[in-house]
């Protein structure tokens, strides 16, 4: 039974990010990339990790999407349904082979690194599991990120911000 | 007692559950319509039924008997899937509402809430942060220019609003120490230095109040209701929507301001206690009944939950709408900082009341 729901949940997974590629209107794709998050955060729930599986749908599926389809539709992309004439064969060869490549990589690093260490099932990914690590173990980090975040944050402000204020200002008509 | 009749019971339990936030759709409809009426010194409804009682059976039948048109240039896939993407999110939050502790049938307990999660709190604003994707996509489909801008209205002011509810429900988390809400609404049974009842309210005023304002931001309500103000938009996102596609998006709302009142009754005004009462009391006055104490619980969850509901359709039509860019404002420049605040402050005392 459980090894049915989690092939059923892989499937949509796997079927939705298809999607995401393969859809020719930006619209499909973000809603392929939404329900191949749904799939994902269901094999989290399976696999015992309810807060992951929350913080999945909440963060990604919630903000995240819901942003990229608000993108989408204010600069009404979904008529851009050919985008030249696609890549050439050779193009395609090396796409396909980089991608498999790094994929076997990601498996071996996944099996041999620091997350075999710990075992799947057992209450990982919990609640108070997460937080321990987290506020614990990696707090340092974890701040520092949360610093470099936020000058991310205002480098997108000074780059999005118009040069000049005040002339932008005497342009719109001083509102503000 | 065998399996198949703990499964029937419990599948009853959750229908009863369902049926009881489902039907404050009917009721909010005619509330909402004989208060304005009271307040606008107006008859309101009164024709069919008792004091118009049955009105709502009266409208569910008018929208299953009208025209259910298309529009020609509308995305057929997601203008069809819309409103079920509205009200989908709407009826899973139910999920972990808790609506009382527990009643005994045949020696076996049911809790009076569908399941208790341990992440219960951050399930609710999860799937609750969904219904977005049903007014987007709905505003979107529909290939109307009002219809558009209704939608990437709601989308903006929902992720804008989403932060200040999210960081003022912190608070609260902060103060339980748990994110079960069960465990919540437990804490808060008994009394403050013997005349308060022991509500989150009390221990986290300014949180209630942000979590308040956004709430009715998040539900789409006046003043808040930008996404469909019809005297710029027509009807906002829902403007192609006719026939029972519109009544799910106006249920899902009515459902979603249910759940918001039973999230702030759970958070902030003890669930299901009554004040000043314990339930170990109330237990005593119910001659040690667990059944009656579990439905004078569901009553007392009600009647506040009802409560809210009333205040929401009072400041419905007591004040005027914001203007958008008022709007983003108040949620980035008053209702975030109070919120950060709050949960400085809160996890400051905390430290401080640990350390004593």
């Amino acid at each position: 039974m459980k090894d049915w729901l989690i092939t059923a949940c892989g499937m949509l997974s796997l079927a939705s990010a298809l999607l995401v590629v393969l859809a020719s209107s930006p619209i499909y794709s973000a809603l392929g990339l939404l329900f191949s998050l749904f799939g994902l955060s269901a094999l989290y729930l399976i696999w015992g990790s309810s807060f992951l599986a929350v913080i999945q749908i909440l963060i990604y599926a919630g903000a995240i999407v819901v942003l990229f389809v608000f993108v989408v539709m204010l600069l009404d992309l979904s008529n851009t349904i050919n985008v030249g004439k696609g890549p050439g064969w050779f193009a395609t060869l090396l796409a396909t082979s980089t991608g498999w490549l790094f994929s076997l990589f990601l498996l071996r690093a996944l099996n041999r690194g620091v997350f075999a260490v710990a075992p799947p099932g057992k209450m990982m990914g919990s609640l108070r599991v997460v937080s321990q690590v987290l506020f614990k173990e990696y707090l340092w980090p974890f701040e520092i990120l949360s610093v470099f975040l936020l000058a991310v944050i205002i480098a997108a402000y000074c780059l999005a911000r118009p040069e000049n204020l005040d002339a932008e200002n005497n342009r719109t008509g001083g509102a503000r | 007692m065998s399996n198949v009749v703990a499964l029937s019971l419990d599948s009853l339990k959750i229908f009863l559950l369902f049926f009881s936030i489902v039907n404050v759709v009917p009721v909010m409809l005619w509330v909402e319509r004989r208060m304005a009426g009271l307040m606008q010194d107006r008859p309101g409804p009164n024709r069919v039924g008792p004091f118009g009682l049955f009105q709502a059976i009266a409208d569910v039948v008018k929208f299953f008997w009208k025209l259910d048109p298309i529009p020609q240039n509308a995305n057929r896939f997601l203008y069809l899937v819309a409103p079920l993407l509205s009200l989908m999110p709407a009826a899973l939050v139910i999920a972990a509402i808790p609506f009382g502790d527990f009643i005994v049938i045949g020696g076996r307990e049911f809790p009076l809430q569908i399941t208790d999660l341990n992440v219960g709190i951050l399930y609710m604003m999860a799937i609750g942060s969904l219904g977005a994707y049903g007014v987007l996509f709905g505003g979107w489909a529909s290939n109307n220019k009002y219809s558009l801008l209704g939608a990437l209205r709601a989308a903006s002011q929902l992720l804008s609003y989403e932060i200040p509810l999210g960081l003022a429900a912190t608070g609260a988390v902060l103060f339980f120490g748990t994110y079960s809400l069960r465990s919540m609404v437990l804490i808060q049974d008994g009394t403050l230095f013997g005349f308060l009842p022991k509500w989150g309210v009390f221990f986290q005023p300014l949180g209630f109040v942000v979590f308040f304002i956004t709430s009715l931001a998040e539900t789409n309500r006046i003043p808040f209701d930008l996404p469909e103000s019809e005297g710029e938009l027509v009807a906002g996102f829902h403007t192609e929507y006719g026939s029972m596609k519109f009544a799910m998006f106006m249920m899902s709302e009515y459902m979603n301001l249910g759940t918001m009142s039973a999230l702030m009754t759970t958070l902030f005004f003890g669930g299901w206690h009554l004040p000043w009462v314990t339930d170990a009391t109330l237990l005593g006055w119910l001659h040690g009944s667990r059944n009656l104490l579990g439905l004078v619980q569901f009553g007392v969850f009600f009647g506040k939950v009802y409560l809210f509901l009333l205040l929401y359709v009072w400041i419905r039509w007591t004040l005027p709408r914001f203007r958008f860019d008022q709007l983003m404002r108040m949620a980035w420049r008053n209702l975030t900082p109070l919120a950060l605040l709050n949960l400085v402050v809160t996890a400051v005392l905390l430290y401080f009341w640990e350390q004593r």
